[in-house]
């Protein structure tokens, strides 16, 4: 029907273009705003407590600290951001650092190729299930969890291994560029990835609206099999990064090494202002909240704390960051 | 006769709609109250104030002479007061006793035990009273539609046990998913039960109300516009009343009507069925024809307009396109390259996307196509939307504000937007796309189906009310439990009369 | 008028039951549907395989050793069914068996700490346990938050002060009333299999004749009318989680005498089995139905894989991936009839 449209004066128009834009930005902004605050505040109290984290070398420790971390809350924010929830991510992480393990002998820097592939296909298989299944998320993602434990205790008969063989992907995710840690330059790179993908391409923009309302979606033609199948695959193929970042960091891999993951990614998430119902937040959010659940990790031993309050300090941040952030009115009964 | 429950200047408003306006209404005792209306005239509304639904906006209901706040079904049932519910309220995974006694005290069950045998007695003794014999320990989702109707009765009737005052029952049109046979069995049960209860008997069925009722009271647009007694009137007059007087302006914009033209038919549907919602339904329509699809709630009309664009499940027969074949089975997004967009009528659940923006929402579908490279044109695909917004008149702060803050009118437009950001729009189906909107708002509408319909679109549309119906459309398709009744073509050149359409309603 | 998602996605399937259905129609009093022999049915092949494949299969010696197996998890099933049958979900069941297991041991007469408590130091685990429970019921119906985040958070909090309270060495229990408890058969058995027929027979009974369990059925299947017609759906909401609590809590207890040690990752592997057990036995995710002896059938399921595969000599990692199968294919299956195009789950 556009040839019919009469077109807006073109000044107006590119006004109009550029109101929206400025909208937009400062809406984004607002919506980080608070998360961002909680983490300055959270960096300048354990900076507080122990001076010494304003090195530059602290800084770097942490930073490096962080990187897998950032991996699992990015991946699992995609996944959250449609309403759902992937389980499975931490095992992931393991599952993929093992399995880079036994195939460098035989395949070299192919088995980076091989896992991530790997990765993404099991991730995919879980969105095609959960959605022409339609059972819910968290239980396919569950059972994929009880499935890659037992594949990667399996394959790795149990038992911590090293890398027998010197990869250069792997060498380089443990290194650093001009002081840098690469595992930074890694999440940077695919939080601008994930940033392009969000806001410049129709998948992008129809997982948002998947998670806002899926009916609704649907309705308009968008391929919701299509996006939850991706959307998974993405949580899964960030988190085998993340277990590739960790093999980078220690150099060898256990078949639980990332399991601890789980509750900090999905913290990150939902502290950096996704809600779990879905359709609110995006990467920058993923980042801060990434950061924030990163900074509680290493803050607790640094303030010198026994290392199990940690778990205990999520449990009780995931509690709060979702009542704040949940969309009750959207879910309906709650179960 | 003090009335047994009387209600006076009631009015129910929700955001953006106004359900009820100041009706008042009084039953007395013994009686058989009718209420009958168009599809959204406020009868259901109405009845949910009684029952305790919903409480009203304005105004005040008393109960034999008192003044009364009912706050809840609960405190409805303690005052005497229940309500038969169209959509029924049984929990389909308890046992018939147990759904009897779901909302009130039973004496066996004490403390948080049951006593399953006192429970089934006293439940089959509820069901003596109405001559049924279901047995009281069976599942309720085992058992057939008039059987759960009769159970959701005997839940009403055991009120009684409750309060030493008669009842008052509430029949929220109960006739619409039942047989010949069954209607009479009903109709048997209230005139029994009368000795004992006051009845309000909602129906869009004339001949039934006017069978049952002693006194009949019409709505219209959430008024109450007549009451007649069963003596003083007949089918004609009710039939009068309920279409209401026409309007004397060009509301529908017919002045520049033209019959449509002859050429070969763009959407051609053969023998579409769906099991039980409605069996085959074909429809041929043409570049710039406007098609009414109507009938009374459950007669398939909604869910027919769904199924042509793949949002019903298990359909089979034939959808065809300017004559692109549509699998039965597809998806919406096939329907959708095909050319055909839909309207839903849950615009907050289904028509808009909540939590997302107006442009966001218009650009959904058809933006990313004016990208390259499987990339957004995120500059060409908002200008696009923005005359959109322009031409469609879309009152809103500002393009990015989120579609939820917009009235829902305005919602409507985006909906529409949507589609028409599409270069290959063939068919348009709208449900309901009326529903909700005051007048100003349908007019507009109607404006741009009829601008639409000029430029060569395809419209299928489900009408909120018959008015509607004959100002719009070029053919009319009258559907009745799942079939077609009647078609009426050419409106254009001549108009059949509202009585007509309403005999193949109901 | 507002709608919100799923009250009209999940629209009860008799609302388009109209004039023109014939099937609808037809009324069976009684019906026995395959989905309710299916589990039983499963259960009976599976000892029919494997009495063929493995001669040790079906000796008193191997039974007794499923028994014993089973107890814990048929404990915590019983629990877990009143949650699913509520449609919610517990994951905080790992978690609190450790901290209850690990107070227990600290508390009894133990090679650590100098308490003796005894009976009491059970106690203490029970009610440790309980006190999760009331939490997790509490924050979840109060805050309105969904429970599998509230249960999630309370998982990782259960296995904190389970860590918490490790004392740098593991605690040997010397009670021997407790340790007893696992070690002295009567029948072949121990006193724990019997503890899990009771509690499981008192599931059935709190299932079958109590005001909670029906109310647990019916807030599974429509919270909207159960609600609407009076009751507490927040009270019984929050009674599943402390009852399930208590479970979890018992179930820690169970394991220290299984293990006759506090151990911080004593609840380690029992949660994905138990919610597998449940749905597999028909006590579906989506509420209101199977019941505490469906979820037996399907703890007896899984434990008949599990004893089956380690006489084939499977190895035992790849029982998970046996199980994660075994969940998600009898989900699809038991799932497959509700599909519909409009239908979400999230």
């Amino acid at each position: 029907m556009s040839k019919d449209q009469t077109e807006t004066p073109a000044g107006q128009g590119s006004a109009q273009t550029a109101s929206v834009r400025r909208i937009e930005i400062a809406r984004k902004l607002k919506s980080i705003a608070v998360p961002a605050i909680a983490l300055a505040g959270l960096f300048s109290t354990i900076a507080w407590v122990q001076p010494k984290l304003l090195s530059l070398r602290a800084l770097a420790a942490l930073a490096t600290d962080a990187t897998p971390l950032l991996m699992l809350v990015m991946g699992s924010a995609v996944v959250i951001l449609l309403g759902g929830i992937d389980l499975s991510v931490a095992t992931m992480a393991s599952f993929a650092a093992v399995a880079f393990v036994i195939l460098n002998p035989t395949m070299g820097e192919m088995a980076f190729v091989a896992v991530i592939m790997l990765a993404g296909l099991v991730g995919a298989l879980q969105g095609y299930v959960h959605h022409r299944a339609q059972i819910p998320s968290f239980v396919v993602s569950f059972g994929s969890l009880g499935m890659l434990y037992g594949v990667t205790h399996f394959i790795s008969n149990a038992t911590a291994a090293p890398l027998s063989q010197p990869s250069a992907i792997i060498s380089f995710f443990g290194g650093r560029t001009a002081g840098l840690p690469n595992g930074v330059i890694v999440v940077i790179v695919s939080a601008a990835v994930l940033g392009i993908l969000f806001r410049f391409t129709r998948l992008g923009r129809e997982i948002f609206a998947v998670g806002a309302s899926e009916r609704a979606a649907l309705l308009s033609g968008v391929k919701t099999l299509r996006v939850k199948v991706f959307a998974f695959a993405i949580s899964a193929v960030c988190a085998s990064l993340a277990g590739l970042l960790l093999l980078g960091q220690t150099g060898y891999s256990s078949p639980a090494m990332a399991n601890n993951y789980l509750l900090p990614a999905i913290v990150g998430v939902v502290v950096g202002g996704t809600a779990i119902s879905g359709g609110i937040g995006g990467i920058a959010c993923a980042l801060v909240g990434g950061l924030i659940a990163g900074l509680v990790r290493i803050g607790t031993v640094i303030v010198g704390l026994n290392p199990a309050y940690q778990n205990i300090v999520f449990g009780v941040v995931i509690v709060i960051a979702v009542a704040v952030t949940i969309d009750r009115e959207k879910i309906g009964i709650i179960k | 006769m003090t009335p047994v429950l009387a209600a006076s200047n009631i009015g129910k408003a929700y955001p953006g709609v106004r359900a009820l306006h100041d009706v008042s209404l009084e039953l007395r005792p013994n009686e058989v109250l009718g209420l009958i209306g168009q599809n959204g005239s406020g009868k259901s509304t109405l009845l949910k104030v009684l029952s305790g639904m919903e409480q009203p906006s304005t105004g005040s209901l008393s109960l034999r002479g008192q003044e009364a706040v009912i706050w809840s079904p609960l405190a409805a049932a303690r005052l005497g007061i229940g309500l038969v519910h169209q959509e029924q309220s049984l929990i389909p995974n308890l046992t018939v006793a147990e759904n009897i006694f779901f909302d009130k005290p039973s004496p066996h069950r004490r403390f948080g035990i049951y006593n399953w045998r006192g429970l089934n007695r006293e439940a089959a003794r509820q069901l003596a009273k109405l001559e049924c014999d279901i047995a009281p320990d069976t599942r309720v989702d085992a058992l057939s539609f008039s059987d759960r109707q009769m159970v959701e009765f005997a839940k009403v009737l055991a009120i009684e046990e409750l309060v030493d005052q008669p009842l008052v029952i509430l029949f929220d049109e109960p006739t619409s998913l039942l047989s010949p046979s069954e209607v009479d069995d009903l109709f048997r049960q209230i005139r029994r039960l009368r000795a004992r209860a006051s009845i309000v008997f909602v129906s869009h069925r004339m001949e039934e109300v006017l069978e049952i009722s002693d006194r009949v009271h019409v709505m219209v647009n959430g008024e109450n516009v007549a009451e007649r007694t069963r003596d003083t009137t007949n089918h004609e007059e009710l039939y009068h009343l309920m279409v209401g007087s026409r309007r004397s302006d060009d509301y529908y914009q017919e002045s520049g009507r033209e019959p449509v033209g002859a050429s070969s038919p763009r959407l051609v549907v053969r023998g579409l069925s769906a099991p039980g919602r409605f069996r085959e339904v074909s429809l041929s329509a043409r570049p710039g024809e406007i098609v009414a699809v109507t009938g009374v709630a459950g007669s398939g009309a909604e869910a027919f307009c769904r199924a042509i664009f793949g949002a019903e499940d298990g359909v089979g027969g034939s959808v065809s396109v300017a004559g692109e074949e549509l699998a039965a089975s597809a998806l919406p997004d096939a329907a959708i390259r095909a050319g055909v967009g839909y309207v839903p009528a849950e615009r907050k659940l289904e028509g808009v996307i909540v939590g997302r923006t107006v442009l966001e929402n218009i650009v959904l579908t058809f933006g990313p196509q004016m990208g390259r490279a499987g990339l957004i044109n995120r500059r060409k695909e908002t200008a696009h939307a923005l005359s959109w917004i322009n031409r469609l008149r879309v009152k809103t702060p500002s393009p990015v504000e989120y579609v939820e803050r917009l009235s829902g009118g305005n919602q409507q437009k985006v909906s529409l937007a949507k589609w028409l950001m599409s270069d290959r729009l063939q068919v348009l189906i709208l449900d309901h796309p009326t529903r909700g909107l005051d007048p100003g708002a349908k007019a507009d509408l109607f404006g741009v189906m009829r601008e639409l319909a000029r430029q060569g679109l395809t419209i299928v549309f489900v009408s909120e009310t018959l008015e509607e119906t004959l100002g719009m459309a070029d053919t009319v398709i009258v559907m009745r439990d799942g079939e077609v009744s009647a078609r009426f073509e050419d409106l254009c050149l001549h108009k059949p009369r509202p009585e007509e359409i309403v005999e193949a309603m109901v | 008028m507002t709608f919100t998602q799923n009250a009209t996605a999940e629209a009860p399937p008799h609302k388009s039951a109209g004039r023109l259905t014939g099937q609808d129609r037809v009324t069976s009093r009684r019906r026995f549907p395959l989905r309710e022999l299916g589990p039983v049915a499963t259960l009976g092949v599976l000892i029919l395989v494997f009495s063929a494949t493995s001669g040790q299969f079906l000796s008193a010696g191997n039974l007794e050793v499923i028994l014993e197996s089973s107890a814990i998890p048929v404990v915590l099933v019983v629990g877990l069914s009143f949650i699913l049958i509520q449609g919610s979900i517990d994951l905080s069941i790992e978690g609190v068996m450790a901290a209850s297991s690990m107070l227990v041991s600290l508390l009894i007469a133990n090679s650590v700490t100098g308490f003796d408590l005894g009976w009491w130091a059970i106690l203490a685990g029970a009610f440790l346990g309980s006190a999760f429970g009331l939490v997790n019921g509490l924050v979840y119906t109060m805050l309105r938050l969904p429970s599998l985040i509230v249960t999630l958070a309370t998982w990782f909090v259960g296995l904190g002060i389970a860590t918490l309270l490790f004392p740098g060495r593991q605690p040997q229990i010397l009670d021997e009333r407790l340790t007893r408890l696992a070690l002295d058969k009567s029948f072949g058995v121990s006193a724990l299999v019997f503890l899990a027929l009771a509690l499981a027979v008192l599931g059935w009974l709190v299932q079958t004749y109590t005001q909670f369990g029906r109310i647990s059925y019916a807030i599974g299947r429509d919270e909207k009318t159960t609600k609407q017609s009076g009751r507490h759906v927040r009270l019984h909401k929050i009674l599943a989680f402390a009852l399930m609590g208590l479970i979890s809590g018992v179930g820690g207890v169970m394991i220290s005498a299984q293990l006759a040690v506090g151990n911080p990752a004593a609840g380690e592997g029992f949660l994905f089995p138990a919610v597998s057990a449940a749905v597999i036995g028909g006590t579906l995710l989506s509420g209101g139905t199977g019941g505490v002896l469906h979820s037996i059938i399907g703890v007896f399921i899984l434990e008949v894989l599990r004893n089956g595969m380690i006489q084939l000599g499977v190895d035992p990692y790849l029982r998970h991936v046996a199980e994660g199968l075994t969940i998600i294919g009898a989900l699809v299956v038991g799932n497959w009839s509700l599909r519909a195009r409009l239908r979400i789950v999230k």
